[in-house]
């Protein structure tokens, strides 16, 4: 086993773990913890398989965007009272089946195939020379679907505030 | 031992910043004390500069007390997700030519991504509290930091066009002198948003010590509360030295040491503005802050980007 | 390998958080679970067929804005309905008008 395997492997477990976490877990802050080792384990993974520039957006924008999105969401549906507000969880048999059998289903048909990648690294002009190259048409899109959202966001806030 | 290596950086990195932040304290008192037309600390050695030694065994030696109430382990660790980012951020700004301590290709958004991981802490700390006021705080003080990231950012990004490239190092061999009068708006967007990214004044009513009882760390005390302090110091420190690098050009004026000390003077006179500032201007109320952020910083920050991009067209 | 199994867990993982949270936070929180997974997957999977690194990381990163502006809408949804019905969990959103 190579040093980057065992990078590898221990990004992998962080990931899982985390996973797990939020999963399990009916505690708020609990919850989003968990769900930011598994994000920042996600950027870890990024960074061995030799891509920084994937690695560092990846906490700008999910761990420093998005995880606080869910943080502020949580808070704001919840008063951090006295009582201990549970994210509410039904756990479930049939649940637990289907979710093993995603797993038994991915684990054999990907796990014979996928070797494990050998890094590649990449420095982030090779990246913007790509986006602004042959993928110019998906990034332009990229554009005009973050404006849409952007927008959205907007109609959807005002609108639930007018009624 | 390339982990050995990165303990003791970071070591370095957290006394730098708690050393600085003693040293600031200091220096905050006094230049306050001077605008006020008052003396400020001048009991202990000359002009009260032993008032910082005397400062940390205060802070050390008080209870550190915890809410019965409080979800405890988060509670007790949540400050340090607030510092450890901003401790973090200061290893890729370029001291040297061609030296930084992390001198990654990818750092200049490194130093934008990590201190975004503070925000978490805070709302952390916040919610693990269980009290209104803390929470309201908190999230007051999240809306503010994630809304001048973008400013913020963008105002960067305009000099990462003009270098084309994100490797600090490389942005510094880049500058040129005339970069500053190019970017200047670009460099003030990103001095406004930084002192409202450390919740500083103006900017500070998410704490406003003395309205809202510090809002999200009201619950803390002794050495968790100085976390907070030094957190917020260490990011006045990080963001000045930044700015002074990537907008002023650092060590860029003068060859060798006298070029390292020229960085230093610059990002001095930084934090004195920003102290210069907070003592000047009464605080902005929550809904003219937001509206400074999205009407008048982003559109500049935007104009600014597009100047240089432009411009570097043509370079 | 290595990687193929522990993104399969983490995506089954959140699999199981998107049917058994009834919090609408919850679920999304399973649904960025899947696209972490996923986009692990889809990078070391193009890495061991030899795909080219900044192909690569170009497509990873367009697949993290998507998901990006997809929490954004779901979680402006989500604080709108709980404005309108006080309400987050999804088995009390009966309505489909109102």
């Amino acid at each position: 086993m190579s040093a980057n395997d065992l990078a590898l492997a221990v990004t992998v477990t962080v990931m899982v773990a985390g996973a797990a976490g939020t999963v399990l877990t009916s505690d708020v802050p609990r919850l989003v913890i968990s769900l930011g080792t598994f994000l920042l384990g996600v950027a870890a993974a990024f960074l061995v398989m030799g891509s920084p520039l994937l690695a560092v957006s990846q906490v700008f924008v999910y761990v420093g965007g998005v995880l606080v999105l869910v943080l502020f969401a949580l808070m704001m549906v919840r008063r951090s009272g006295d009582e201990k507000p549970k994210v509410a969880t039904r756990h479930d048999l049939g649940a637990a089946v289907i979710a093993l059998g995603v797993f038994v289903l991915l684990a054999a048909v990907l796990g014979p195939v996928a070797a494990d990648p050998t890094p590649v690294v990449t420095a982030p002009n090779e990246v913007g020379a790509i986006l602004l190259g042959p993928s110019l048409v998906a990034f332009e899109l990229v554009g005009v679907l973050l404006l849409a959202a952007l927008l959205a966001v907007l109609v959807i806030v005002k609108g639930g505030e007018d009624s | 031992m390339t982990f050995l290596w990165g303990l003791l950086w970071g070591l370095a990195a957290v006394m730098f910043i708690a050393g600085g932040a003693v040293i600031g304290v200091w220096w905050e008192r006094k230049v306050a004390a001077r605008i006020q037309m008052r003396l400020g600390p001048q009991q202990l050695g000359p002009a009260g500069v032993l008032q910082m030694i005397a400062d940390v065994p205060k802070l050390l030696f008080k209870e550190d007390i915890v809410p019965d109430n409080a979800d405890k382990p988060i509670f007790r660790y949540a400050p340090m997700a607030v510092f450890a980012p901003i401790a973090m951020s200061v290893a890729v700004i370029p001291f040297w030519a061609g030296w930084a301590p992390l001198d990654s290709t990818v750092g200049m958004v490194f130093y934008l991504a990590f201190p975004s991981i503070g925000v978490l802490g805070i709302l952390l700390s916040a919610w693990s509290s269980h009290n209104t006021l803390a929470t309201i705080g908190g999230m007051r003080a999240a809306a503010q930091m994630v809304s001048y990231e973008v400013p913020r950012s963008l105002a960067v990004l305009s000099v990462i066009v003009l270098a084309g490239s994100l490797q600090p190092t490389e942005v510094m061999d880049a500058w040129q002198w005339w970069w500053i009068p190019l970017t200047f708006v670009g460099f003030v967007v990103y001095f406004i948003a930084s002192i409202a990214e450390m919740n500083r004044g103006p900017f500070d009513l998410p704490e406003a010590e003395s309205e809202l009882v510090a809002g999200y760390f009201s619950d803390y005390s002794g050495f968790r509360w100085a976390i907070f302090m030094m957190g917020e110091y260490g990011a006045l420190i990080s963001a000045s030295l930044f700015g002074a690098a990537v907008f002023l050009g650092g060590y860029r004026w003068l060859p060798g040491v006298a070029g390292l000390a020229v960085f230093l003077v610059l990002a001095m006179v930084l934090i004195t503005a920003v102290m210069w500032i907070k003592w000047t201007f009464p605080r902005l109320r929550q809904d003219q802050l937001m509206t400074f952020c999205w009407t008048v910083l982003t559109p500049l920050a935007i104009v600014q980007l597009v100047v240089a991009g432009v411009v570097a067209l043509w370079l | 390998m290595i990687v193929a199994i522990g993104c399969a867990a983490a995506f089954s993982l959140g699999v199981y958080a998107v049917l058994t949270r009834r919090d609408v936070i919850a679920i999304l929180a399973g649904a960025e679970l899947m696209l972490g997974a996923a986009n692990v997957q889809l990078v070391a999977f193009a890495l061991s067929r030899g795909g080219d690194g900044a192909v690569v990381s170009s497509f990873a990163l367009i697949v993290l804005v998507i998901a990006a502006a997809e929490a954004a809408v779901g979680m402006a949804l989500v604080v709108t309905a709980y404005r309108r019905t006080r309400r987050t969990l999804v088995d009390e959103f009966g309505e489909v008008s109102g």
